[in-house]
């Protein structure tokens, strides 16, 4: 009888793991990332490999070396937000940014709340916003480097739609051929290149249960009706529906951003909630906010309500009465 | 596909039914035996026999010592050696009355023909006595007196006895095989309980990964043809077993926190239990043998078995029949891998409820670190009980009882879909359990105050 296990019950456990279901969203990355690699070349592929890398860095360092407690590093997490990171940034950054935006995103958003799990803030969309805030010329520099295919049309500067609507006015991307956007969009943040890429990794991400789809399905619909109603109001000056869905960082955020375990509601319908706040305040910055795009920090001020929503819905509990 | 399950929450966990094929073989009796006198929810029994007297199969060696308590009977013909502390499998000390074998003999008056009884006796007073003195228990896992539960207030009413043929753990087959080999008797069985209940509707709930059993036993209910009975298909999902979860997923009702399921005028049996009945009422034969399943993850199909067994036979006598434990074990479980309690002490003997020695190996087994919560709410959405298990965990680790009571830990079945599912491997059902322990105390302290 020596050598026996004892330990009370369940004897037995699910498969998945913190780990496993990190690298499912990695995996759901990985289309966006092959098309942004391949348009954008070398650059792309550079700030991919620093920002997961300087984040598992980072993450192992702090819980090995600056945390009280023993605590647990997991390093898939830390890599998918490095990697998260750097696809909310253009593909002509320099290097050194990703490292500050690293830096803020683990050692600040995430590791200073506690590490794993306790952050309020989403840590990359963080980061993010304090490289935007601190290095608005290096975060706004939407030049195309030479990617591997496609790309060729050197240094076409200029700006994203969002920016140019912000400058010219929502007539100047009335012609604009939206589903051709949707399929491949360059100049924005690496991310944002493919709506397409993007929804095929999240199809899949819904296929292995990793998240649900009600987050991004309320930002996606608050972001049609709001922009909709709008857009009948008056045409010249406020962008449509499907314009605003395609545009700018709205499917990167809402599907993959917004829908981080740590940073949204743990029920059904308090993702609900969070959704619908969240598509409004981007919608709200959009049209009259200064900054052309407003989904990072719509997130982050969704991301406070957090607790709130974690108070006002709880589940229905067995034998209190049917309602 | 039956769309009959229960709604909130549960689990999919791999069903790792390998010993569905094996037929039952019955086990041999072991030289010495030592029966508990705890096996049963309730009361210990009180041991009536001393050492040097002879005993027959069936002879009563137990007392029940309240009114939530049963009898206990000899499993096996010998003297008795000795009556004293011996410990379970978990490594507690309870009585236990020890019998050295000598041939096989039976109490006069227990029918062993294999004939099958049909009528269904009138008399309810006497049928529950029977029940009673045979010392018939829930085989379901709670081993609940059955007379108990069979005989409620007469201020409630039962509407629907559910004979529990869900066998919702991985791993266990010995429902399903007493379905397939003595359907007959098992709802001659449910017909008797129906009976004592006043002949009310009888719903027989068996999942739709045990299709044989579902023939079989429709067969035998088509063929006995008694009034008000029917087989009813369930759609898979752990733990419909559970007593609350079996009354929500048939009759859509919910059983209030702490309350019987009588309250909603549902009554749930095993349908081991229903064999036991036909066995106590038409056989005159108490409740001394019972059937278990031997198997485990790598153990291979052709070395598995599900035994018929006596009452009172070391777990390490069995291991050794079924050919020893395998290398592999890195856990012996008795029951099924979600709520089935580990052993301590192969030394232990089976009770009427033990249903398995399940070998389960160091991979599917041994507990992973412990991470930190990613707010996932896999727990909440697994939980059968509509529970928050991470709140429940918060709040106990904080030491919070009014939080605990709250949360409603005390409502917690401790089914494991919690633990199972949580992706940072937080020993979740430990605590919760606790947590239980602490509020079920509060509650009875502030009755007991008159509150």
């Amino acid at each position: 009888m020596e050598n026996k296990l004892v330990s009370p019950n369940p004897h037995v456990h699910a498969k998945s793991s913190t780990s496993s279901l990190m690298w499912d969203v990695i995996i759901a990355l990985a289309p966006a990332m092959v098309v942004s690699i391949l348009w954008y070349g070398w650059s792309a592929l550079m700030l991919l490999a620093l920002g997961a890398g300087f984040c598992v860095l980072l993450e192992w360092t702090i819980t090995k070396w600056m945390m009280r407690k023993p605590s647990v590093a997991c390093l898939p997490a830390a890599a998918l937000t490095g990697l998260l990171l750097a696809l909310n940034m253009p593909p002509s950054t320099p290097w050194w940014t990703v490292l500050i935006g690293a830096i803020v995103a683990i050692g600040v958003a995430k590791m200073s709340f506690g590490g794993m799990g306790q952050n309020v803030f989403n840590p990359a969309i963080t980061g993010r916003v304090f490289l935007l805030v601190s290095f608005p010329q290096q975060l706004t520099n939407w030049e195309i480097p030479r990617g591997f295919i496609g790309g060729g049309l050197d240094a076409v500067s200029g700006s994203t739609l969002l920016s140019q609507v912000k400058l010219e006015g929502a007539g100047s991307v009335a012609d604009l051929d939206i589903f051709r956007t949707f399929l491949l969009n360059p100049g924005g943040s690496m991310g944002e290149i493919s709506g397409l890429a993007l929804l095929i990794g999240f199809v899949y991400l819904l296929c292995r249960k990793v998240v649900k789809p009600w987050i991004p399905l309320s930002i996606f619909l608050t972001v049609a009706l709001v922009s909709g109603i709008f857009h009948l109001c008056n045409p010249e000056a406020y962008t449509g529906p499907l314009f605003n869905l395609v545009a700018g960082g709205l499917i990167l955020g809402a599907c993959f951003m917004a829908t981080d375990y740590v940073t949204s509601p743990m029920s059904d319908w308090g993702g609900v909630v969070f959704g619908v706040g969240l598509g409004f305040i981007v919608m709200m910055i959009r049209y009259f906010g200064s900054y052309p795009e407003g989904v990072s920090f719509a997130i982050l001020l969704m991301n406070m309500t957090v607790p709130l929503i974690d108070r006002a819905f709880h589940r229905k509990k067995y034998g209190y009465g049917r309602a | 596909m039956s769309k009959y399950t229960f709604p909130i929450g549960g689990i999919h966990p791999n069903d790792a039914k390998f010993s569905k094929g094996c037929a039952i073989e019955v086990l041999p009796i072991p030289p010495v035996v030592y029966v508990s006198m705890a096996q049963h929810l309730g009361a210990p029994a009180v041991p009536c026999v001393a050492a040097g007297d002879k005993v027959k199969v069936g002879t009563v060696i137990g007392e029940p010592a309240g009114f939530i308590s049963a009898y206990i009977h000899s499993p096996v013909s010998g003297t008795v050696k000795s009556v004293g502390p011996r410990k379970d499998l978990a490594g507690n000390n309870v009585t236990h009355v020890e019998i050295t074998v000598e041939g096989d003999e039976w109490e006069d008056g227990i029918d062993l023909t294999p004939d099958i009884v049909k009528e269904i006796p009138s008399d309810r007073a006497a049928v529950l006595d029977k029940i009673k003195k045979c010392g018939v228990v829930g085989l379901g896992g709670a081993t609940f007196p059955a007379h108990v539960k069979l005989n409620p207030s007469p201020d409630t009413k039962a509407d629907c006895i559910l004979i529990n043929g869900a066998e919702c753990e991985p791993y266990l087959t010995s429902d399903h095989r007493i379905m397939i080999e003595r359907p007959e008797e098992i709802v001659i069985g449910a017909a008797i309980m129906q009976m004592v209940l006043g002949g009310c509707r009888c719903v027989i709930a068996i999942e739709d990964n045990k299709p044989e059993a579902i023939a079989s036993m429709k067969g035998a209910v088509a063929k006995l043809g008694y009034r008000n009975m029917e087989v009813l298909t369930l759609k898979k999902k752990y733990p419909q077993g559970g007593e609350k979860q079996l009354i929500d997923a048939v009759l859509r009702r919910q059983v209030g926190s702490g309350a019987l399921p009588i309250s909603v005028g549902a009554v749930v049996q095993n349908v081991a239990t229903a064999l036991a009945v036909y066995e106590a009422v038409q056989k005159n034969r108490p409740l001394i043998t019972n059937t278990m399943t031997i198997t485990g993850d790598k153990l291979p199909v052709s070395e598995q078995h599900n035994y018929l067994f006596r009452i009172g036979v070391p777990f390490s006598f069995i291991a050794e029949q079924a050919g020893g434990v395998p290398e592999y074990a890195a856990k012996i479980v008795s029951g099924g891998p979600m709520m089935g309690k580990a052993i301590a002490n192969m030394d232990a003997t089976t009770v009427k409820g033990t249903s398995s020695l399940l070998y389960l190996s160091k991979e599917s087994t041994k507990r992973k670190e412990e991470g930190l919560c990613i707010r996932c709410a896999r727990c909440a959405e697994s939980c059968p009980m509509g529970l928050e298990p991470f709140l429940i965990n918060r709040v106990y680790k904080a030491g919070d009882l009014a939080g605990m009571e709250k949360a409603s830990a005390q409502d917690c079945i401790e089914c494991g879909c919690c633990q199972y599912s949580c992706p940072a491997n937080i020993p979740l059902v430990d605590n919760i359990r606790m947590a239980k322990g602490q509020v079920m105390a509060e509650i009875k302290k502030r009755r007991s105050n008159g509150k």
